[in-house]
């Protein structure tokens, strides 16, 4: 009797799992304007999609569905090198925050050249023929809690974290696993040289998985000072009060623009423009604000509490994104060896 | 006679096709990619990886690591299935319970709790240390070899527990009485007689978590990385996320070096064990004998309880609290702690939709799976068939290889390439689930049917029955709580997965550990303890209905 009860159950669920898998393929249809999906690959947060993007997107596109894939910069690239290996590109749009990525696409002739009609308000760093534009704008900063060091006593500069009053307290996420610390690695190896980095593992640096672990140890109180992206530190100081402070270094902010771009293999071009439109439009770039980055437009007012785009962008450091594309695992490489060991 | 060789022959061969199709092709095409260089077959990126002594390190890193976990989880947890399951410890059945729950906390979600106990600069414990004993410096540092092992062996002996204690609740009590009789004493019965008659399952055990060490990203990652300790797995993410295909060749390499390494353990060990005969549960008696522990009662209890403690109670705690603190940076008193980081946990319809997701695909992965391990062990370990061992040991490449691997795997292999498409669906996280985690149950249920003496499937088969029925009323009863333990064994893994969902789910298919990982990384962390309270629950709630379903004879 209780044999037959479960073996009927197994059957029931193996059913239902039928029924899960059936709904969940999904099958793109290539209607054209501002119809039918489009699929985003993303690494922008999920809160602001869930609260702001579908709500916005749902009125500006009433025909179109709008569908995320949404992870790391470093997974959804994963997920894309396996997908453009296995020759099925499911992402029409991508917006990931590695800005080199994208030269390595548009070089494979992977990415569609489309000039946004808002690009002419694109301050920041866009493609000539449209391949990509930056669609919002992360910094790489030293933060520190004002709970257990006063201002006068934090860091000023990235020089500063090479004083051995800092040894064994700073940290900084790992260049081989989050994109934003590889622009960082990239960008300071190209001012200071790599000597700036054997001063840093002197100083006995601790390397984390990534800025999530840093946040939470700048809490407790594990690390003094850490490098670590501006959004992190801002969200929390100004929605849960936490005492974290961001510092500008003086000698440049590491500035990473992050690109979005249409997929060659798209299916829904019109789709994917329009969309491209939105998020460079005063709308798509209110979103990014709240999400605690910087606008790539001219005319939106910086996140609350950091000083506006213009003088950041003026005072950042010089990143050769040709060099980070092209020598991805050298340089991910010298700086395993210089710190990680 | 031919009807009843045909049900067990094709029961038998499907199982088998199934594993080549899933487990072997997409690995096989991996491969066939690993040393294949514009067009033709070339070693250069094994030669290229191994020419770097940082990948050297890694994999000694590994062997090192992962072989002094497995001796510290069959040391800690032989005694501790032997008291649980074979004396009058009190308590035992609440010991049972939190000895193996630390397998339910997802292992990041553990390292994390570890490292704000035990880092050298604030950790809880090392504050609470240096506070008692009026130290200067804090006696423990996580970021170490040491404390990488340490919190490995918490986190994966739970795979030895299971495989011993239930084998040690299924053995002939008639030796032991023997020996009793013939006047040696408990101990030295449990050292002559209960501890040699146990070794297929301490070394399947053993084995299990030697593997699961090795495999093992997020604890390595959270632990070991801030102590510049590389081992396999950290290089292979780290490769893979080089974002191009010479990292996914590379990574390739290693894997398959990773592979290569738990097989060559795994031929030792059915060497070791194939030369003996365990045959220990006859059809006559089945309740093992109950050893009394008189003087040593108490004190056996206050050490289980110990380490029940420090291995369960204080991570868990850790968990439960950081998911009530209101504020990071301040100190932990009442006005701090409150349900403020439930709030939007709960009240979120995308948290209940990932919760649901995980449910269904974890049920269907541990039914499936277990279906299968059945045959596949009842092959490896019950027939003469020539090869009968290789369906087990395809589940054990598919064990022991990298999750992020397998996913990459799946990827290539079934989006449509080759005939079926699976991507983006609910069922390549499925087949990733099993591909992964078969191989616990295998081992469970082969440690378990290795113990059952054929004459008693022999005796219904000449009475008439066929295969199938055999099975399901002869030794499937026999079996059941190592059929139960494997159920878990693949549900609970694969509830919370997180490396391979993270490639392979889709837009409609985000389950739960995606979502646990997204806000982990996603400045909510603390919504991320929350979620694993929930998942936590939720996990234990199943095993309480697992309990009085079968009247307290099963759950884990």
């Amino acid at each position: 009797m209780k044999k037959s009860k479960l073996v009927l159950g197994a059957a029931a669920l193996l059913a239902l799992s039928v029924a899960v898998a059936g709904c969940g393929g999904d099958d793109k249809k290539a209607e054209q304007g501002t119809k039918g999906e489009v699929m985003v690959y993303t690494s922008i947060y999920p809160d602001i999609i869930d609260n702001m993007c579908k709500p916005s997107l749902a009125k500006a596109f009433p025909n179109m569905k709008v569908n995320w894939f949404q992870g790391g910069t470093e997974k959804v690239i994963t997920k894309i090198t396996g997908e453009i290996k296995a020759e099925k590109i499911g992402a029409d749009l991508l917006m990931v925050a590695d800005p080199s990525y994208y030269l390595k696409l548009d070089e494979k002739g992977l990415l569609l050249p489309y000039v946004s009609k808002e690009s002419d308000k694109v301050i920041a760093d866009k493609d000539d023929k449209g391949a990509w534009h930056a669609v919002r704008i992360s910094n790489m900063i030293i933060a520190y809690n004002s709970d257990k060091l006063k201002a006068e006593d934090a860091p000023k500069s990235w020089k500063d974290l090479l004083d051995p009053k800092w040894k064994g307290k700073i940290a900084m996420p790992n260049p081989l696993l989050s994109g934003t610390a590889y622009v960082f690695a990239g960008a300071l190896s190209d001012k200071y040289g790599w000597e700036y980095f054997d001063q840093l593992k002197a100083n006995d640096i601790r390397v984390e998985e990534g800025n999530s672990a840093i946040q939470n140890k700048l809490l407790t109180g594990e690390y003094a000072a850490a490098v670590i992206l501006e959004e992190n530190i801002l969200k929390l100081a100004n929605t849960k009060k936490e005492p974290l402070k961001v510092v500008y270094p003086e000698d440049g902010v590491v500035n990473v623009p992050s690109p979005i771009a249409i997929f060659k293999s798209t299916k829904n071009v019109e789709g994917s423009k329009a969309l491209v439109d939105w998020w460079l439009s005063k709308e798509g770039q209110e979103a990014v604000v709240k999400g605690w980055m910087h606008s790539v437009r001219g005319d939106i007012a910086a996140p609350t509490g950091a000083p506006e785009t213009k003088t950041i962008v003026e005072n950042r450091i010089k990143v050769d994104w040709n060099r980070l594309a092209n020598n991805n695992a050298e340089i991910k490489e010298e700086f395993r060896k210089r710190v990680m060991e | 006679m031919l009807s009843r060789i045909n049900s067990k022959f094709i029961v038998i061969s499907i199982s088998v096709l199934l594993l080549l199709y899933f487990v072997i092709f997409p690995m096989g095409v991996l491969l066939y990619d690993s040393i294949l260089l514009d067009g033709e077959i070339n070693f250069a990126n094994y030669r290229s990886v191994y020419s770097q002594d940082v990948n050297w390190r890694a994999l000694t890193n590994t062997i090192n690591l992962s072989l002094m976990v497995m001796v510290a989880s069959v040391i800690i947890t032989f005694p501790l299935a032997w008291l649980v399951g074979r004396t009058d410890l009190p308590g035992k059945k609440i010991y049972r319970t939190l000895l193996v729950s630390s397998y339910m906390i997802p292992p990041y979600v553990g390292a994390i709790a570890w490292v704000q106990l035990l880092n050298p600069s604030v950790g809880y414990l090392n504050e609470i240390f240096k506070f008692f004993f009026g130290l200067e410096q804090a006696p423990f540092d996580i970021y170490t070899f040491g404390g990488l092992a340490w919190v490995l062996t918490l986190f994966y002996s739970p795979f030895a527990f299971i495989t011993i204690s239930r084998a040690m609740e299924k053995m002939d009590p008639t030796l032991e009485e023997a020996a009793r009789v013939s006047g040696a004493s408990p101990m030295r019965t449990l050292l002559d007689v209960t501890l040699p008659l146990m070794a297929p399952s301490i070394l399947a055990g053993g084995l299990l978590v030697f593997i699961a060490a090795g495999s093992c990203f997020g604890i390595p990652a959270i632990v070991g990385m801030p102590g510049n300790i590389e081992v396999m797995t950290t290089r292979i993410v780290t490769y893979i996320y080089m974002g191009d295909d010479g990292g996914i060749r590379d990574a390739t390499a290693l894997a398959a070096s990773l592979m290569f390494l738990a097989n060559f353990l795994l031929f030792f060990m059915t060497w070791m064990i194939g030369r003996k005969d365990y045959t220990t549960i006859s059809g006559k008696s089945t309740r093992p004998n109950i050893v009394e522990l008189r003087k040593w009662k108490w004190p056996a209890f206050c050490a289980v309880g110990a380490y029940s403690m420090i291995s369960i109670i204080i991570p868990l705690g850790s968990i439960v609290l950081t998911s009530l603190i209101k504020s990071l940076s301040r100190p932990i008193t009442l006005d701090n702690l409150g349900f403020d980081s439930w709030i939007p946990v709960i009240s979120s319809a995308q948290y209940m939709e990932c919760i649901w997701n995980s449910v269904i695909y974890a049920v269907v992965a541990a039914t499936l799976g277990t279906l299968i391990s059945l045959f596949v062990a009842y092959l490896a370990v019950k027939t003469t068939v020539k090869g009968r061992s290789i369906p087990d040991l395809l589940t054990v490449i598919g064990g022991s290889t990298p999750s992020i691997v397998i996913a990459l795997a799946l990827v290539i292999a079934f989006s449509g390439n080759f005939g079926l498409n699976l991507y983006s669906t609910a069922w390549i996280l499925i087949v990733s689930y099993l591909v992964k985690y078969m191989t616990m149950s295998v081992r469970t249920i082969a440690a378990s049917l290795s113990q059952v003496h054929s004459s008693l499937e022999e005796a219904a088969l000449n009475s008439g029955a066929d295969w199938l029925r055999c099975c399901k009323d002869i030794i499937m009863p026999l079996v059941a709580p190592s059929i139960i333990a494997g159920w878990f064994l693949i549900f609970m893994p694969s509830f919370y997965e997180l490396t391979m969902s993270l490639l392979l789910y889709g837009s409609e298919t985000k389950t739960i550990g995606v979502l646990l990982y997204e806000l982990q990384t996603y400045a909510d962390t603390q919504n991320a303890s929350v979620l694993s309270v929930i998942i936590l629950a939720i996990v234990l709630l199943g095993n309480v209905i697992l309990n009085k379903l079968s009247k307290g004879n099963v759950g884990i």
